[in-house]
Parts: C-alpha cells; sequence; structure tokens
C-alpha cells in the first residue's frame, strides 16, 4: 500500500499538482450537510480559503497510492468482551439537570417549530 | 523566583500562611492585572474562597494531598459542574454543565482551590486565542504580542502569576506551544494517561489534557495528581508509572540516548535553532548521547492532523444545535432552519472553517483520498516513532517553528497558520507525552520553548531530562514581574 | 404484464437488556420524560460512551440463531445527520465491520433468506409535535438495537410475512427481545423493486419505513408491487424514494423528505475501542442459546410423536413450549400433557400476548400430578379438563380438588365392590341385561358415576358390570 517512506518524502515534495478546485456549488453542499450557512460574501471568501487548504490537504491524498485498504491497524488497543461494561443499572440524573440549560416543558426539551 | 507548588505545600503545612490568604493574593492579582491579560473568562472567587477554606481544614488534619489549597485554573473546555464552561463560544453562551469532569473531580477530592475558568481559542481551533469569542487574551511578557493557542489564558494565567499551575488540552499543539510562548513548561501527556470525561472534544483521537506551570516539577506534580485511567474513558489507560513522578526527577541523564530529526528543523526560525541546539549541546556535555534519525512521514503530518482533527471535529460538533444547552437563534421558520442558524450565528469563522473541512473529508467520494489515506499515514507516522524509540529515550526538537506573534497578525491564509502547528502534531497524531520548556528569548525578548518527546508512558524520562535541562541550563529567560507576588 | 418482486428487509429489534448501550441508565418502558437519562444518552458536551457487554451478547446470539458468521473483531462507527431526536448528531452504529454476517432464516418452503448481517446501534429519542411546539424525550435515547439485513431474497408478501414472523419467533425464543411490533420494540423497512421474469438486473427500489405489523407487511409488500406495477405498464420510471404505508387506506405514499441527504460520513467512532469476541466465548454463547424453535417444532413432531397442529400451537410461545417440556419432565404422558394445554390453559387466554408471556398460577410439577391421574386412568379426562380449570382458578394444587379417598374409590377394588353395589340395587336392570336387553345396563352406569361423582372409568366398570351380571 505505501510506496516506501522514502517515496513518501518525495511525494510530499512533488505537491503543487492539485487534483481538483472546489466550486462554489460543492461549498453549499457541504454547508448544506455541516447545517451551516453563509452570505454570498462570506462563500465567495471562503470558497477561495477552502481551495487552499483542500490543496494542503490534497498534499496527503497524493503522497500514496491505494487508500480503498481497511484502515485499522494491526496493533491498535482493542478490547476483549470480558472487558466491556456489565449491564447493571446506574441511577440516571434528576429531570431538572437535564433540563438545566434550556427551558423545558413538563419535563421535556420544548422547541417551537417556528418563531418571529 | 516565585515558589513552586512544592515550596507552597511547606510553606502551608508550617501555617507561614493559609490556603485563604494564598487564594486572596491570587484574587488580588487577577482583579488587578486581569483586565489587561485576558487570561480568565469566567472567574470563582466565591468558590475558590470556600474550597480555600476547606483545604485549610483539611491541611489542619494533616495528611492533605501535596495540591490542596494551591490556587489554580482550568481551561474553558473542562466541564466543572454548576460552573461555566463555553469553549470560548458563543455557541455555548451561558452553559453550566452539571457534571464534573475526571480530572476536576481528583484535583477538587485534593483540595485543589478554582480561581476560574481560562481563555482559550474558540472549541480549541487555533494557534494565537485570538477565536475566543471574548477576544484574544495578551502575552503578559509583551502585551502586544499573543499568547500562542488554543491553551493562551492557561499559559498566560500561569505566566502571570495569576494562577500557581492551571490544566490546558492539547489537540495538535494547544498546551506546549502557548507554553512555549508565555515562557513556561507545558506537558502534553500521553494519549489515554489522562482521563478526558468531560474534556469537551475537538479531535477525540488527539485530546488531551495536561499541566501549564512554572516549573518541570510543578507539573510532574500536576501529572501525578491527574494521571490514572477511568471507567468512563475507555481510550483512558491505568498505566502503572511506579512511584511519584516527581520524586524521580533528579535522575542522572548520564547515556541517556537523544534522537534529533532533521524533519524538526526545516523551515525552523534561526534564532530558535541555534538555542535549540544549544540545549543539545549542553545534554551532550553532561553525557547524554546524541543520535540523527530520520523521521520522513513527518512531513505529512501537518495535513494529516488537520484531516483527522476536522474530521472528528466536524462530528463532535454537530450537536451544538440549540436544542439541548448554548445559543439558540431568536427567529426561525423551522426547526431545520432553527439548527441551521443557531450555528452559524454561533460558530467563529475558524470554528466553521474546520467543521466544513472535516465534512468535506468524510463525505462520500472524498473519505478514501483523505480521511482514509491520512489514517494510513498517521500509521505509518506511528510506525517511525515507534522504530525511533527502540534507539532514543527521548527525541528534542522545538516547539514551534516561531516565537508569539504580534497580535492580529494576519498571515495570507489560514494555511500559514497552520504551519505555526508543524512542530507539534506529529506527537498528537502518534499519541506520545512531549513537554515544552523554556530554552531562550529572541531578540524581541520572548521566550522559546524546547521541546522534549518521549515513547509511549515515557512520561518519566521525559520529565526527567526537562529537569535536568531546566536545572543545568540555569537562568534562559527573564522573571516575569507582578502577579500574584508569592 | 408479470413481474418479479424483488424484496429484502430490514429490521430494527430493540434488545431486553437493563441499561442503555453505552451508558447506565435504564431501559425500561414509560417513566416522566427525560428521567431515564445522563450526561451520555442526552449528549452532552464531555460525555462518552461505554459499551454494554449484554449488547454484543445478545446480538451474537441473535447472529448464532440466525446462521450467521461471527466477526470475532469488530468496532463502532459513527453515523453523522443532524435530527432533533438524535442528542449527540450521529448514531454510533456498525458499518463496515458489523458483529454478525452471512446467515439465513429458512421458509416452510424450505427456501432459505439470506442474512446479510447483524449491527448494533443505538436507538434515538421521541418527538412529539403538538399546537406549534415539539416535545423532546430521550427516554429511549441510547436504548439498544439490532438491525438485521436480509438480502433481497425474498419474492411475494408472502415470503416478507413469513420472513419476519420467524425472526420475530426466533428473537423472542432466544430471550433477546420481546419484539411487539406495536411498541415498537421491533420495527421492519421493506425494501422493494419489480423486475421481468428472468432478468438478472434489479429495477429501481423503493423503502417503505417503519411497518409495525406483521400482517402489515403482507400488505404493504402487496401495495407497493401493484403500485410499481401500475407505474411502470404505463411506461414510467419507479422513483427510487422513502415511502410509508398507511394502513388506514392499504396504501403506499412517499415520505415527507427528511431533510438530510444520504451522506452519512460513516467514520470510526475515536472515543470506543476496537473490541473483540474470542472463538471460546461465541461457543460459551452458542451453548447458552435454547433449542431453536424450528428445532424444536420438529421434535415434536417427529419424536414427540404430536400432530402437526398441536405441535405448532405449543411451541409458538417459549414459555408454553418450556411448560410443555417441564410437564413431561416430571413423567406426565405427551398426549395428555399437550391436550390440556390446548384444550383447557389456552382457553383462558384469549390473546397472543397472553399465550407469550403465559402466566400461569400452578406449576408444572403440579400440572404433572394432574395429567398422572389421567395417565393412570385414576381420573378420565373430563375430569382432569374441569379440575385443571379449578387449579388454574385458585392456583391450588390438585389434592385440593381430588382426595385420595376419591381415588380408592375408583380403585380396581371399589369400582368392582360398587358394580356388586350397583347391581344388588338395580336386580331388575341386571336381569333384563342377563335377558338380552343391553341398554339396561345405563341405569347401573348411572349409579355408578353418581357414586364415584362421575370419576369412574366407565369402560372399565361396564366390563366388570358384564362378567358380574353372567356369573
Ligand atoms: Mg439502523
Ligand atoms: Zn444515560
Amino acid at each position: 500500500m505505501f510506496v516506501s517512506s522514502g517515496d513518501l518524502t518525495a511525494a510530499a515534495v512533488r505537491k503543487g499538482v492539485r487534483i481538483m478546485a472546489i466550486s462554489k456549488t460543492e461549498i453549499e453542499k457541504l454547508a448544506k450537510l455541516a447545517k451551516l450557512s453563509f452570505t454570498d460574501e462570506e462563500l465567495e471568501r471562503f470558497t477561495a480559503e477552502f481551495d487552499e487548504i483542500i490543496a494542503f490537504a490534497d498534499t496527503v491524498n497524493q503522497s500514496i497510492e491505494g487508500g480503498t485498504e481497511q484502515i485499522r491497524s494491526v496493533d491498535a488497543r482493542m478490547v476483549s468482551f470480558d472487558d466491556l461494561r456489565p449491564d447493571e443499572v446506574v441511577p440516571s440524573l434528576p429531570n431538572d439537570k437535564i433540563l438545566s440549560n434550556v427551558e423545558g416543558y413538563n419535563g421535556f426539551f420544548k422547541v417551537e417549530r417556528s418563531k418571529k | 523566583m516565585r515558589a513552586g507548588i512544592y515550596e507552597l505545600a511547606i510553606r502551608l503545612r508550617n501555617r507561614e500562611i493559609s490556603a485563604v490568604e494564598l487564594t486572596k493574593a491570587y484574587i488580588d492579582a487577577i482583579e488587578k492585572l486581569n483586565p489587561a491579560i485576558n487570561a480568565y473568562v469566567y472567574l470563582t472567587f466565591d468558590t475558590a474562597l470556600k474550597a480555600a477554606e476547606q483545604a485549610d481544614q483539611m491541611l489542619k488534619e494533616g495528611d492533605a494531598p501535596l495540591l490542596c489549597g494551591i490556587p489554580m485554573a482550568l481551561k474553558d473546555n473542562i466541564c466543572t459542574d454548576g460552573i461555566a464552561t463555553t469553549c470560548c463560544s458563543k455557541i455555548l453562551k451561558d452553559f453550566k454543565p452539571y457534571y464534573d469532569a475526571a480530572v476536576w473531580e481528583k484535583l477538587k477530592a485534593q483540595g485543589a482551590v478554582l480561581l476560574g475558568k481560562t481563555n482559550m481559542d474558540e472549541f480549541a481551533m487555533g494557534s494565537t486565542s485570538e477565536t475566543s469569542c471574548y477576544g484574544a487574551p495578551l502575552n503578559p511578557r509583551n502585551t502586544n504580542y499573543v499568547t500562542g493557542g488554543s491553551s493562551g489564558g492557561s499559559a498566560a494565567a500561569v505566566c502571570a502569576n495569576l494562577a500557581v499551575y492551571s490544566l490546558g488540552s492539547d489537540t495538535g499543539g494547544s498546551i506546549r506551544q502557548p507554553a512555549s510562548f508565555c515562557g513556561v513548561v507545558g506537558l502534553k501527556p500521553t494519549y489515554g494517561a489522562v482521563s478526558r470525561y468531560g474534556l469537551i472534544a475537538y479531535g477525540s483521537s488527539l485530546d488531551q489534557i495536561g499541566p501549564l506551570a512554572n516549573s518541570v516539577k510543578d507539573a510532574a506534580i500536576v501529572f501525578d495528581a491527574i494521571k490514572g485511567g477511568d471507567k468512563r474513558d475507555q481510550t483512558s489507560v491505568d498505566y502503572d508509572y511506579g512511584s511519584s513522578l516527581a520524586e524521580c526527577l533528579d535522575r542522572d541523564i548520564k547515556g541517556m540516548r537523544i534522537g534529533v530529526a532533521e524533519e524538526f528543523f526545516e523551515g525552523i526560525n534561526t534564532e530558535i535553532k541555534s538555542k535549540i541546539e544549544k540545549a543539545i549541546k549542553l545534554f551532550e556535555n553532561n553525557g547524554a548521547v546524541i543520535e540523527n534519525i530520520r523521521l520522513p512521514a513527518l512531513k505529512l503530518a501537518l495535513p494529516v492532523y488537520y484531516i483527522i482533527a476536522c474530521a472528528e471535529a466536524s462530528s463532535n460538533l454537530g450537536r451544538y444545535d440549540g436544542i439541548r444547552y448554548g445559543y439558540r437563534t431568536s427567529s426561525y421558520t423551522g426547526i431545520e432552519d432553527m439548527i441551521v442558524r443557531t450555528r452559524s450565528e454561533g460558530f467563529g469563522d475558524e470554528v466553521k472553517r474546520r467543521i466544513m473541512l472535516g465534512t468535506y473529508v468524510l463525505s462520500s467520494g472524498y473519505y478514501d483520498a483523505y480521511y482514509k489515506k491520512a489514517c494510513l499515514i498517521r500509521e505509518e507516522i506511528n510506525r517511525e516513532f515507534d522504530a525511533v524509540f527502540e534507539n532514543c529515550d527521548v527525541l528534542v526538537a522545538p516547539t514551534a517553528p516561531n516565537t508569539a506573534f504580534p497580535l492580529n497578525h494576519k498571515g495570507d491564509s489560514p494555511v500559514e497558520m497552520y504551519l505555526s502547528d508543524i512542530c507539534t502534531v506529529p506527537v498528537n497524531i502518534a499519541g506520545v507525552p512531549a513537554i515544552s520548556v523554556p530554552c531562550g528569548e529572541d531578540s524581541r525578548g520572548l521566550p522559546i520553548g524546547m521541546q522534549i518527546i518521549g515513547r509511549r508512558f515515557g512520561e518519566a524520562t521525559v520529565l526527567q531530562a526537562a529537569h535536568f535541562y531546566e536545572q543545568s541550563a540555569g537562568k534562559v529567560i527573564g522573571d516575569y514581574e507582578g502577579g500574584a507576588g508569592i | 404484464m408479470n413481474y418479479e418482486i424483488v424484496c429484502g428487509i430490514e429490521t430494527h429489534i430493540e434488545l431486553a437488556t437493563k441499561t442503555k448501550i453505552f451508558c447506565g441508565c435504564t431501559t425500561e418502558f414509560g417513566g416522566e420524560p427525560n428521567t431515564h437519562c445522563c450526561p451520555v444518552c442526552t449528549g452532552q458536551p464531555g460525555s462518552l460512551p461505554i459499551l454494554n457487554q449484554k449488547v454484543v451478547e445478545y446480538a451474537i446470539k441473535a447472529g448464532l440463531a440466525l446462521n450467521c458468521k461471527i466477526n470475532t473483531k469488530s468496532h463502532m462507527d459513527r453515523k453523522n445527520y443532524v435530527y432533533p431526536d438524535l442528542p449527540k448528531a450521529y448514531q454510533i452504529s456498525q458499518y463496515d465491520e458489523p458483529l454478525c454476517e452471512k446467515g439465513y432464516i429458512e421458509l416452510d418452503s424450505g427456501k432459505r433468506i439470506g442474512i446479510t448481517r447483524i449491527h448494533i446501534e443505538e436507538d434515538a429519542g421521541k418527538l412529539i409535535h403538538e399546537s406549534g411546539l415539539t416535545y423532546i424525550d430521550y427516554n429511549r435515547s441510547g436504548v439498544p438495537l439490532i438491525e438485521i439485513v436480509s438480502e433481497p431474497d425474498i419474492s411475494s408478501a408472502e415470503e416478507a410475512k413469513e420472513y419476519a414472523e420467524k425472526l420475530q419467533l426466533i428473537m423472542r425464543y432466544i430471550g433477546i427481545s420481546d419484539c411487539k411490533m406495536q411498541e415498537g420494540s421491533m420495527r421492519c423497512d421493506v425494501n422493494l423493486s419489480l423486475r421481468k421474469p428472468g432478468d438478472p438486473r434489479f429495477g429501481v427500489r423503493t423503502e417503505i419505513k417503519n411497518i409495525n405489523s406483521l400482517s402489515f407487511i403482507q400488505k404493504a409488500v402487496m401495495a407497493e408491487a401493484e403500485r410499481q406495477a401500475d407505474i411502470l405498464d404505463a411506461g414510467g420510471t419507479v422513483v427510487q424514494q422513502t415511502m410509508r404505508y398507511d394502513e388506514g387506506t392499504n396504501s403506499v405514499t412517499p415520505m415527507r423528505d427528511k431533510e438530510n441527504s444520504d451522506d452519512y460520513r460513516y467514520f470510526p467512532d475515536p472515543d470506543i475501542l476496537r473490541f473483540c469476541v474470542d472463538d471460546k466465548k461465541v461457543e460459551e454463547i452458542r451453548e447458552s442459546l435454547p433449542e431453536l424453535p424450528f428445532d424444536k417444532l420438529k421434535r415434536y413432531m417427529n419424536v414427540l410423536g404430536l400432530s402437526e397442529a398441536t405441535a405448532k400451537q405449543i411451541f409458538r410461545y417459549r414459555m408454553v413450549a418450556e411448560f410443555f417440556e417441564d410437564t413431561l419432565a416430571e413423567g406426565a404422558s405427551v398426549k395428555n400433557t399437550a391436550n390440556l394445554i390446548v384444550v383447557t390453559i389456552f382457553s383462558n387466554m384469549d390473546t397472543e400476548e397472553e399465550k407469550e408471556l403465559f402466566a400461569i398460577r400452578i406449576s408444572a410439577a403440579q400440572f404433572a400430578a394432574l395429567v398422572k391421574l389421567a395417565d393412570e386412568k385414576k381420573i378420565n379426562i373430563g375430569v382432569a379438563q374441569s379440575t385443571l380449570q379449578k387449579m388454574l382458578e385458585s392456583g391450588k394444587p390438585v389434592e385440593e380438588f381430588i382426595k385420595p379417598e376419591d381415588l380408592v374409590g375408583i380403585s380396581d377394588e371399589a369400582l368392582e365392590s360398587l358394580c356388586k353395589e350397583a347391581i344388588d340395587a338395580n336386580p331388575e336392570a341386571a336381569a333384563n341385561v342377563r335377558n338380552g336387553k343391553d341398554k339396561a345396563i345405563n341405569v347401573m352406569f348411572g349409579y355408578i358415576m353418581k357414586k364415584t361423582g362421575g370419576k369412574a372409568d366407565i369402560r372399565k366398570a361396564e366390563v366388570l358390570l358384564r362378567k358380574l351380571i353372567r356369573q
């Protein structure tokens, strides 16, 4: 999967050829996924900045071939079945704690579906 | 030299000073200096005085822990029951958690006195603390300069003697870099050495809590007090460090193998480079063995870090939707619209940038090219570190490629700012421990930090090397005048 | 035009663990809103999940019962989407390393419906929309689920129903869930497309979400197949979308788009370590499984010799089957035990639910004591039934209703003396019998039954009477 660590450096140096520039439409699509909205002015600025950040991230993409393998490392820490949490009830917190950071209603969290 | 934790602990036990008196001295200093430095964003003087009274009681009863009655500060992303914890973000405005972070639970039980919550980059995303919604903290050594970040307030509070020590969090250098900018000691422990329970997540696989203090010994004492496995954080490890770390600092460094990787020195400011080289000479002259090593994959550490940290952040920060806590927008047309408005109004630019990048690298069609490859390179970086630590006990490197930026320093782009994390992020990627100790000043009198990196759970060796340097190098930076004056 | 149905079913089943999947909060149903909650299951900043061992065990049980391969190494992923019922804005689920894979369920026809995978994940909270407000209760947030995904092997509405029915039965049997579709502890999503017979390509499919009864599965498949056939017949194309089945109108209609696109940006959850379950543990879990329902059914018919109808009535309910087998273990006969359960005990239970619960007031041992009296012909079956009814109502043992002296009264010797008594008391009738008027024997029968309260074995009495009369 790796070209080799020596080539890794070489690949990093070779950076510069960008695969793709990001379009405004794509930024808008991402914003929708991220539940963010941008004004037109912000969007312009953001698209430009984002282009550069992506170029920076692209050094990773271009440094190695492949990338379709499993991403789990062989020696990553694992936990055995016996060390998982036993199924024993722990008292929950009182409702007023759970709702302590908002105005609730009869124990519920509450959101108006629209607000002027 | 101002008193360290150990000296203060002795004075408290000798009744030369009470915890209440000590706390009051810090409160006075904070009232005087904080308006200018902006290290604290939330003050807890009432609870501090109560805690100090209790600490005095504990001290009277004898057998009190070392940190009992010592005034300290917590970064604003560490949850404190009933005390505001906002990550310096508008979106967590007025947020008061209803539980304590594991580290705070531990310190509280040891009689720690919390003075307040410290300033930081919004959600720990930044290298200057200027993305804080409360405005940037100022570098106490020169208030025209930034503190570094993201734990800038924690570094400034310790530097200005507005706290004896503080806790910060380090995802890509956020303890070590501000420590270096402010001329204090900052320890990023091994990933898993300290419970993350109650630390508001940025990049979960990288985040780690650690101390900022005035000396290596103080950092060791605090690390001793907060380390250990926690059932509530599965990624934590109950590693057996043997006896107290603070007590084995004085071991000789003769024969210690110190690795120096040229990759850490590329593009580093020459003043910094020469100070680090001088420090390396000092180690060598005292019997350490210098090994020149290579870490080729390091070149990719920075983009790998930004991909992984932002991917995790984009997911971790999805929960700020205005429903259960924090800021909620005032007018909207539907719940979806409420969520979008809340997030767009509540998050700052840098946070939005990173959420967007994280969303991008995880989105379908790009996952393999970015996120997956970043994980593969992370493995490679881990392997390189593992291999290096077969032959070295510690690595020595600069903490940052530069000293503190002037305030409002606008780089050409966000990426230029990201480059300042180049020496610190590999450590987070590999999950190994590292400390930053002051090792000189640049021509403007701004502190320079040296980073000492160890193998996983090798904190004892890291602290020992750092302590040796601190004790042998003499006075490398000027004293900060002011603060609590204890 | 004729089409072939290509259908797969995704089933979410709530596991009957005591605590939630990532925290120690109770999974108990009901409770005041937001009272079974903590920082973890309400997604408080700084909280971290800790995986429940029982969830893994139950999912493996399900996998083994459905003939799956168990992945000894597995991990949790985050499925990212924003919705008010999902407090962390991601559901912790499994993506590319599910606990179980490649199993099957065998239909009565012998056809196997493949199980692609079984994974574990967390449930979301509950939203209540009322007069311009949305109320949120996170009591269900973090309740453990398994998602069972079938291959698109189902090719008729009947098969769809049979698949779901069998799945439900097996899950109930192994005790990992009560699988109540009305209460939502079992929910089915049906994927369906049509194609021309013999065409190897799949057509465009739709997904019908959250079907909450077995018969609706059958109806929904029929309705959707018809809907798609109409579109195709008219030369149109089916739109890939999420549908809802309306039981009132028996129709399938598109669901309002759930805003989110389907880009869930799955990635491994960095807060939860990958976990391993070694082969030894899997074997241990396998051994803890009860006999599976369809193995039991076969055994009831082939080994115990029950009729298919009776066997099917008993095996369907795990508690009933257990009671049945416990009674046999006490030495009662198969035939009388099965008969008394199906006729008498079931007549007290009107609903499936009651049979499922099988809350009765007598133990298997007490029941066996009664059955054995019938087996030994000490009482006849009618008496056994009426006595059983009294036992069920009172919870009292058989001795309360049938005294030892009652039984003595109809022992062979007692019966013989009773017969003599009957003949002596009815000389005329006895003479008539002797003279060929056979029906006159009924007079003696009446006498004996009256004296024994109906407990005498009438056939034995007949033999005795004839013998005595002939003497
Ligand atoms: Mg699911
Ligand atoms: Zn909970």
